[in-house]
C-alpha cells in the first residue's frame, strides 16, 4: 500500500493568493500598513476634514431647519409678491438651490484645502530629501 | 392618446439607450484596461450620471403630484434631494471612493472585518431597493395607464420586463454615458414642455396658478375616474352621472365611489370632500408640509428634510456611482456638481404643479395625482402639439423610470447573490429576472400609493440605518461591530417597522400621524445614540483607528508617493 499522493497545489506568492481571492469573493483585501509619519499626517488632516464638514453641516441645518420656521413664523411673506409670485412661495422654490450651490462650491475648496500638504511639512521634507 | 404614438414615443428612449451603452462599452475596450477607462471619468460627466440615475418616477412625476394633492409645501422633497448631496460631499464621498468598497455591505466588511454586519447591510439594502423600486413600477403602471388606457397591472409588468431584459442583455454597472445621457435627456423633456405649458396656458390661467382658489365648484362637467373605493361625502344636493348612466341627483351624507367606477360631475356641482384639504385651499398655498392637514406642519417638514437629506447618504445604486471618479477627490467634485445639476431640475417640478392644481384639480379626488405632469398637455392643447408634449414628457418619465430600477436592481441583485448567498456568475444573471419579478408581485396591489410617499420612507430607512454606519465608520475610530449591529437594527426596525404599521393599519390622528408616517426626525437621532452608546461599550477591532484615517488621506499620500 502507497500512501496517498499528496494534492497538487499551485505554489504563488502569499499576495498573489490574496489577489486572486480579492478578484474571486469580490472583497477588499487589506492594504499595506502606513508609517507612523504618514499615520500622524493622517490625523492632523481628519481634524481638519471633521471641522470643515461640521462647518459645512451647520450652515446647511441653519437653512433646513431655520427657513421652514421663518416661514411659520411670518405668514405676512404668502401676501408679499415678487413679480405677481408671493415672496414665501420662491423661498421653498428657488432660494435653496442657488444657496446650497455656493454652500458646495465653499465646502469643496475648504476640503481639498485641508488635504494639500502643509507648507511647514513641505519644508521638512526638501530639508530631509537636499 | 393612442398606444402606438406611445410605442413611437418610449422606444426612441430605449433605441438611444441601448446605442449609447453599445458605443460606451465599445469606446472602453479599445483602452487596455476596462477599470481604468471607467475610473477616468470626469467629474462633470460622472455628475451628470450620478444625477441621471437619482432623478427616479418621484421626481419626475411624484413632486408635481404631491404639489397638487398635499400643496406647496411639498417643494421642500427636492430641496432635501439635492441638500443631501452638500452632506454628501462633506461627510461621505471622498472617504467612501478611498475605500474601494462598492457596496455598503463591503464598506461594513471592509472598515470593522464582521461577516454577520454585512448580512444585516445587504437585507437593509433589500429593504431599501424594495421600497425604492414598488413605487418606481407603480408610477410605470399609472402613466401607461393614463396615456394608453391600459389597465394597472399591463404597465407594471411591461415595466419589470424592459428592466430585467435590458440588465440580462448585458448590465448597465459600466455604462456612465448611459446614465449621463439619460440625465440630459430627463432635464429637456422636462423642462421644455414646462415653458411650452407656462406659455400655451395664457394669461388668465397663469395668474389663477399664482393667487389660488379653493377648489369647491367644478367649473365645467368634470369626469372623476376613481383609482381606489373612495368614501366622500357632499354637503348639498349634487348632480352626477355614474359610469355613463343618467345624471341623478345625490342625496348631501356619505356616498362610496368603487375602484374604477367614472363619476361625471355637473358645471358647478359642489366639490364633494375626501381627507385632506382641496388643491387651493388655505392650509394649501402655505409653502409647510402638512399632508393630510394633522396640523403639525414645521415638524412633519424638518420629518422630510431629515429622511431626505440623510438618506441621500445611503443610497445603495448612488454610492456605485461614485466609485467611477479616479479617486476621493473626483468624488467629492462630483458630488458639488451634482448639487447644481439637480437644482437646475428641481426648479420645474412646482411649474407643474402649480399649473396641475388649477386645471386638472379634479386628479386629487380621483387619487391619481401622480399622473398630472402627462396629464397636462392634453388638457392644454387637444391638438398635435398636445399629443407630442404627452410624448415627450411620457418618454422622459420612462428614462427616469428605466435609469433609476435598472440601477437599483442591480444593487438589489448584487446584494443577494453576492453578499447573502454567495454563488456562481450563472445564478447572478438570473437574480435580476427573479427580484423583478418578486418587485412586481408587490407593486401590483399598491395601485393607491403616491410615489413620492413610498420613496420617501426608503430615505427614512437608509437615513436611520446606512447612514450612522457610513458617517461613523468614516468619521469616528471607536466604531465596533457590535455597535454598528445593534444601532442599524434599531434603525431598521424604527424606521421600516413603523412605517409597515403606519400602511397596514392606516394612519392615526394628529402627532402619531406625522411620528409614525415619517419617523426619520426621531428614528435617526435614536439609530445614532445606539451606534455610539453600543460601541463605547466594547472595544474596537484592532487596526480600527488607522483604517480610518487612512481614508482621509490623498491617495497619492497613502501610497507613499508624494508630491
Amino acid at each position: 500500500m502507497t500512501p496517498p499522493r499528496p494534492r497538487r497545489v499551485a505554489v504563488t506568492s502569499p499576495q498573489t493568493r490574496l489577489a486572486l481571492a480579492g478578484r474571486r469573493t469580490g472583497r477588499v483585501t487589506a492594504p499595506p500598513p502606513l508609517s507612523s509619519a504618514v499615520l500622524e499626517r493622517a490625523r492632523r488632516v481628519h481634524g481638519r476634514q471633521l471641522r470643515s464638514a461640521l462647518g459645512a453641516l451647520a450652515l446647511l441645518a441653519l437653512l433646513l431647519i431655520g427657513l421652514p420656521l421663518a416661514l411659520a413664523a411670518a405668514p405676512g411673506a404668502d401676501q408679499v409678491r415678487l413679480a405677481g409670485i408671493p415672496l414665501s412661495w420662491l423661498a421653498v422654490a428657488v432660494l435653496p438651490y442657488p444657496v446650497l450651490v455656493l454652500l458646495a462650491g465653499w465646502q469643496l475648496r475648504r476640503a481639498e484645502r485641508a488635504e494639500q500638504v502643509e507648507p511647514a511639512e513641505r519644508a521638512e521634507r526638501a530639508e530631509r530629501a537636499g | 392618446m393612442n398606444p402606438p404614438a406611445i410605442v413611437a414615443a418610449v422606444v426612441p428612449v430605449l433605441l438611444v439607450t441601448l446605442l449609447i451603452g453599445a458605443r460606451g462599452v465599445a469606446a472602453m475596450r479599445t483602452t487596455s484596461d476596462f477599470l481604468v477607462a471607467s475610473r477616468r471619468i470626469s467629474p462633470t460627466v460622472n455628475a451628470a450620471a450620478v444625477s441621471g440615475e437619482y432623478l427616479s418616477a418621484a421626481s419626475f412625476l411624484g413632486i408635481a403630484g404631491l404639489v397638487v394633492k398635499d400643496g406647496v409645501g411639498a417643494l421642500w422633497y427636492p430641496v432635501g434631494f439635492a441638500a443631501g448631496y452638500v452632506a454628501m460631499l462633506a461627510l461621505v464621498a471622498a472617504p467612501m471612493r478611498r475605500t474601494g468598497a462598492l457596496t455598503v455591505p463591503d464598506f461594513a466588511d471592509a472598515r470593522l472585518g464582521s461577516a454577520p454586519l454585512r448580512t444585516l447591510s445587504a437585507l437593509v439594502v433589500l429593504v431599501i431597493g424594495c421600497l425604492y423600486l414598488v413605487p418606481q413600477f407603480a408610477a410605470a403602471g399609472q402613466v401607461l395607464g393614463l396615456v394608453s388606457g391600459t389597465p394597472y397591472w399591463v404597465g407594471v409588468v411591461l415595466a419589470g420586463a424592459a428592466v430585467s431584459i435590458t440588465l440580462a442583455l448585458g448590465g448597465m454597472r459600466a455604462a456612465t454615458y448611459v446614465q449621463a445621457f439619460q440625465f440630459v435627456l430627463k432635464l429637456v423633456l422636462f423642462i421644455v414642455p414646462a415653458l411650452w405649458l407656462v406659455l400655451q396656458v395664457g394669461p388668465d390661467t397663469r395668474r389663477d396658478a399664482l393667487a389660488p382658489v379653493e377648489f369647491s365648484r367644478f367649473a365645467a362637467a368634470t369626469p372623476v375616474q376613481f383609482r381606489l373605493d373612495t368614501t366622500f361625502i357632499v354637503d348639498e344636493p349634487t348632480r352626477v352621472s355614474v359610469s355613463g348612466g343618467p345624471t341623478q341627483l345625490m342625496a348631501p351624507g356619505r356616498h362610496v365611489a368603487d375602484a374604477g367606477s367614472t363619476w361625471v360631475f355637473d358645471a358647478g356641482a359642489a366639490v364633494p370632500r375626501i381627507g385632506g384639504g382641496p388643491p387651493g385651499g388655505p392650509g394649501w398655498a402655505r409653502p409647510l408640509l402638512d399632508p393630510s392637514d394633522a396640523g403639525y406642519p414645521l415638524l412633519s417638514t424638518w420629518s422630510v428634510l431629515v429622511a431626505t437629506v440623510l438618506g441621500t447618504m445611503g443610497l445603495p445604486h448612488i454610492l456605485i456611482r461614485f466609485h467611477t471618479s479616479p479617486d476621493g477627490r473626483g468624488a467629492r467634485r462630483t458630488a458639488a456638481i451634482t448639487v447644481a445639476l439637480l437644482g437646475a431640475f428641481y426648479l420645474f417640478p412646482g411649474v407643474y404643479g402649480l399649473l396641475g392644481a388649477v386645471l386638472l384639480p379634479e386628479l386629487y379626488l380621483s387619487g391619481a395625482t401622480d399622473t398630472v405632469v402627462v396629464a397636462l398637455p392634453a388638457k392644454v392643447d387637444q391638438g398635435p402639439v398636445g399629443s407630442l408634449f404627452t410624448a415627450l414628457l411620457t418618454a422622459g418619465a420612462f428614462a427616469a423610470f428605466l435609469a433609476t430600477s435598472l440601477g437599483l436592481l442591480l444593487a438589489v441583485s448584487g446584494a443577494l447573490s453576492h453578499d447573502l448567498v454567495p454563488g456562481s456568475l450563472r445564478r447572478l444573471r438570473f437574480t435580476p429576472l427573479a427580484a423583478a419579478g418578486a418587485v412586481v408581485l408587490l407593486a401590483l396591489p399598491a395601485a393607491s400609493i403616491d410615489v413620492g410617499v413610498l420613496v420617501t420612507s426608503a430615505f427614512a430607512v437608509a437615513a436611520s440605518t446606512f447612514c450612522p454606519l457610513l458617517v461613523l465608520g468614516i468619521w469616528w475610530p471607536r466604531l465596533t461591530a457590535r455597535g454598528a449591529m445593534v444601532g442599524m437594527l434599531v434603525g431598521l426596525l424604527a424606521s421600516a417597522g413603523v412605517i409597515g404599521v403606519d400602511l397596514l393599519l392606516g394612519p392615526p390622528p394628529g402627532l402619531t400621524a406625522i411620528l409614525l408616517g415619517q419617523p426619520a426626525l426621531w428614528s435617526v437621532p435614536l439609530a445614532f445614540a445606539t451606534m455610539v452608546l453600543v460601541s463605547l461599550g466594547g472595544r474596537p477591532p484592532a487596526g480600527a483607528a488607522a483604517a480610518m484615517l487612512r481614508l482621509h488621506l490623498d491617495e497619492r499620500d497613502a501610497s507613499g508617493e508624494r508630491r
